[in-house]
């Protein structure tokens, strides 16, 4: 289990990367850290390896505190963003090099490296340097020398960004079967919300150090718990309109839509949410849609995203292929109220 | 047409000038050696080996270049070891006023071991016993070089990433292991080229040596150089050529060595 109490760091020069997170990490558990540069992900991993030290706060591992504990003393193992494979060794030696710092005879660290390196496909290419190496095979050597620590939680800085597309979506896989197998806790930073959506069993969603939602990923995509989140999370970011409370109903766009959740005061200003995957485009007028005009639509393949414009506002929404509506067309987008949410001062309701 | 034919015949005999401006000494030194009775000229060789005997015979020829290694070897490797720990401190430690420093020092450096600095040098060794003691050349010697050292092997620390030592830190490696599994073998190559051209600073220095060693016995190559005259008081060509050409062969050999083991590559500036 990794715990942070109260976590805060503070750049010379003033810089706060992280403000006083609480957060925390269960035993077994694929947690990722998720936001855009610059909101202090990869700091709160590098705390927790112990490359940076807090400012103030507690780093809690198992059931130690090591807020002040050398990296090598954490029992954590880190694979870096560029892997960090030391160019003048082979394979074997890069995978065996944990075992050489904690002093295990050669014999030993060689078979050990043999065995993981075998273990993740690896067997022909323990005598290659790692220039010799493709991209994907490298990431495995990587994976397999934090599997020789057998250290208590692996951290991984952006394990993916360094492959292309493609070899991609199969790392993902690889890595979130290789994690369920292994069973360690595992923490990883992406700025990629496909990819933590995807990998994550628990994610945190965060923005200029501060963790802004925490849950599983289908928390996180369906209720998203403040504006940040709502446009962060999706391939297509969530429709957030202004509106106002009318009794029962919502002034949208200059349409009346129903309010999807109650305890809402009359005459109330709210921003209405729902995601593109969750509107539905019709023809035909009907209640509580938000009639428009279509500007704009985007082929993803199997469907298409249609941009309507309503009274100043933008509704997007998706379209089944085949159902597109052409250019300059007056269309009606109909909310699922069961997925539409309502925030209040940009936080959920 | 014309114009151009005549350019480029222009050009080459100019090439062709300034190559011979440096060959010719050159080829003195390849041939005088072999030359009975050596000139000022360089000749047909007769391809006699007398003039090495005589250098043989010489009382101090062959033990000074015995004493020009030791210093050279001596220097290369307390410069390199003490380069190599402070380039990777200042490359890897923020801390106010470094560049600062790293300039002065530099600034410096090229007045010890300079002409300017030669009498309060000479008093210095004197004081604290370190005249006429190889030792002695050796450390004054490392200090004269070891600014630029520290600046040049810096640009290569500079420019090898971070993420390998941290990776070895996460491992729990020590700080000197990190230095001697990770950063050594990282910049070896910025190791030998500072290695090599301390060796050939020292190795041609003439003036830190004739200053503070004056024992002939342990005099290096470039003094006793110096002091090959015939009895007549005239420059006795045939042991200078003799002893110039074996005093540049260590040189050659290890730039040859060292270029076919790391290459000369220029580091920094452009990641590759």
């Amino acid at each position: 289990m990794i715990e942070l109490k109260s976590l805060t760091k503070v750049y010379p020069g003033g810089v706060k990367a992280l403000d006083a997170l609480d957060l925390e990490i269960r035993d077994g558990e694929f947690f990722a850290l998720l936001g855009p540069s610059g909101c202090g992900k990869t700091t709160l991993l590098r705390t927790i390896a112990g490359l940076e030290t807090a400012t103030s706060g507690q780093v809690v591992i198992g059931s130690k505190d090591v807020t002040h504990v050398q990296p090598g003393a954490r029992d954590v193992a880190m694979v870096f963003q560029d892997y960090a494979l030391f160019p003048h060794m082979d394979v074997t030696d890069n995978i065996s090099y944990p075992l050489r710092i904690k002093k295990v005879a050669k014999p030993a660290r060689t078979a050990k490296a043999a065995e993981v390196g075998a273990r993740l496909g690896l067997e022909g290419l323990m005598d290659r340097r790692p220039g010799q190496l493709s991209g994907g095979q490298q990431q495995r050597v990587a994976l397999a020398r934090v599997m020789a620590t057998q250290a208590q939680a692996f951290l991984f800085d952006e394990p993916l960004s360094n492959l292309d597309a493609r070899l991609r979506l199969e790392a993902r896989t690889f890595l979130k079967k290789l994690q369920r197998e292994l069973g360690v806790t595992t923490v990883f930073v992406t700025h990629d919300q496909a990819e933590a959506l995807a990998m994550a069993d628990r994610m945190a969603v965060m923005e200029a150090g501060h963790i802004r939602q925490i849950g599983t990923p289908a928390e996180v995509f369906q209720r998203p718990a403040n504006t940040f989140v709502a446009g962060f999370i999706g391939s297509t970011p969530m429709n957030l309109l202004d509106g106002t409370v009318r009794g029962e109903t919502l002034e949208v766009a200059g349409c009346k839509v129903p309010a999807p959740a109650a305890g809402l005061r009359d005459g109330e200003k709210i921003v209405y949410g729902v995601r593109p995957e969750y509107v539905t485009y019709s023809v035909e007028p009907v209640d509580g849609s938000i009639a428009g005009k279509v500007v704009l639509s985007e082929s993803l393949g199997a469907s298409h995203l249609v941009t309507l414009e309503a009274a100043g506002e933008t509704v997007q929404v998706i379209v089944p292929e085949g159902d597109e509506p052409a250019l300059g067309d007056e269309g009606y987008a109909v909310p699922r109220t069961d997925r539409a949410l309502i925030y209040r001062d940009g936080e959920l309701v | 047409m014309t114009r151009f034919v005549l350019g480029r015949i222009g050009f080459y005999t100019f090439v062709a000038v300034v190559l011979a401006f440096f060959s010719v000494p050159l080829l003195w030194l390849l041939t005088a050696p072999f030359t009975d009775t050596p000139t000022y000229r360089v000749k047909i060789p007769d391809f006699t080996v007398a003039n090495f005997a005589a250098m043989w015979e010489h009382p101090y020829a062959l033990g000074s270049l015995g004493n020009s290694l030791i210093l050279a070897i001596g220097t290369a490797v307390i410069v390199v070891a003490l380069a190599a720990l402070a380039a990777y401190a200042l490359s890897r430690v923020r801390m106010p006023g470094r560049d600062a420093l790293l300039y002065t020092l530099l600034l410096l450096s090229s007045i010890i071991t300079g002409t300017a600095a030669m009498v309060p040098l000479f008093q210095l060794a004197v004081t604290v016993g370190l005249i006429d003691s190889q030792f002695g050349l050796i450390l004054i010697m490392t200090g004269g070089l070891l600014p630029a050292a520290i600046f040049m092997l810096k640009d290569f620390m500079d420019s090898t990433p971070k993420s390998y030592e941290e990776s070895a830190r996460v491992f729990g490696a020590s700080p000197l292991q990190i230095v001697r599994h990770v950063v050594v073998p990282l910049v070896r190559p910025g190791l030998a080229t500072i290695a090599v051209w301390a060796v050939a600073n020292v190795w041609g220095n003439f003036l830190m040596p004739y200053l503070l060693l004056s024992d002939v016995e342990k005099q290096p190559a470039a003094v006793i150089m110096y002091t090959l005259y015939t009895e007549g008081g005239q420059a006795n060509l045939r042991l200078l050529s003799t002893f110039g050409l074996l005093y540049s062969i260590p040189v050659v050999l290890m730039y040859l060595f060292v270029s076919k083991k790391y290459g000369f590559r220029f580091h920094g500036g452009i990641k590759a």
